[in-house]
């Protein structure tokens, strides 16, 4: 019973929001590509669209060993990608990733027996930037 | 009994899949043929025509041969661009494309292997899955920059 109370409390307290983030290259660091939700200003050369999928399930409701989350589609999948396009990065980027709220990963991790099927998906498109374009966040830094 | 145990690692494997399209329109666009295709903005004033959706739709079967019109470059090259046209567009801007549900790697072997495993036992078919690509954007009609 007092498991239980224990159990409910904890879930109530976990909220139910759930919050993913993914960091991008440095705008400094020149050698890396950029990646941008938004347009380039200037002129570019386009490369071609590429869309990245990454697919797995969460073990005991947190584990993730496929690495279905936002950075490792980021780093793992769509990063490569425009690497060996050759692109100097990719604009228009949309992504989305499965999410679950904590109460539901707690639940899981108690139905560890059960995974929870987790995905992550970016796309946009791979450009070169022409002379005298620069990347879409430079200059602003945001921090 | 081993089942268990490597079902819960096979799952874990990473599976990645990547879906490509050709090149869209480069930025001034080169020598103004055909239409202006991006997944940005206009490189010149325009007027609205309208929104376009497209859906490609096609089938993996056993895993390995990919049949119909679920591909990014089909549907935006042929399918949107026809759709603009028709429409009387000069271009198609903020083109956003989404496959929904590309095999993985593991999945296409996975699929193989239960399609042959089905015929040789002979009970069951190949294993089909559902494709789908859709494709959005807003057709343009270039106006010149003259009053």
């Amino acid at each position: 019973m007092r498991g239980t109370f224990g159990l409910l409390l904890l879930m109530a307290l976990a909220g139910c929001t759930s919050v993913n983030v993914a960091q991008v290259p440095s705008i400094r660091d020149r050698r890396d590509v950029f990646v941008s939700t938004g347009d380039v200003k200037g002129p570019y050369q386009s490369l071609g669209v590429v869309q990245t999928t990454r697919r797995g399930v969460l073990l005991f409701g947190f584990a993730d060993p496929a690495g279905t989350d936002l950075e490792s589609g980021l780093r793992e999948s769509l990063l490569p990608e425009v690497r060996r396009l050759g692109g100097d990065g990719i604009m228009n980027v949309r992504f989305q990733q499965t999410q679950y709220p904590v109460p539901t990963r707690i639940l899981f991790a108690l139905l560890f027996f059960i995974p929870l099927p987790s995905e992550v998906t970016l796309s946009g498109e791979v450009v070169k930037l022409g002379p005298g374009a620069a990347p879409p966040s430079a200059g602003t830094p945001s921090r | 009994m081993k089942l268990p145990l490597l079902l819960p690692v096979l799952l874990c494997v990473g599976c990645s899949a990547v879906s490509h399209g050709s090149k869209l329109s480069d930025r001034p666009p080169e020598g103004g043929r055909g239409l202006y295709l991006s997944t940005g903005g206009s490189p010149r004033p325009y007027r609205t025509l309208g929104f376009a959706q497209v859906l490609g739709y096609g089938v993996t079967v056993a895993g390995y041969s990919d049949v119909g019109d679920a591909a990014i470059d089909g549907v935006i090259k042929k399918s949107l661009v026809d759709t603009a046209l028709r429409m009387g567009g000069d271009g198609v801007i903020n083109i956003e494309f989404e496959d929904e549900n590309p095999p993985t790697g593991v999945e296409r072997a996975a699929e193989l292997s239960e399609s042959i495993s089905n015929v040789a036992r002979g009970n069951g078919g190949v294993k089909v899955r559902d494709r789908n690509v859709i494709v959005t954007g807003e057709v343009i009609q270039f106006i010149s920059s003259q009053p």
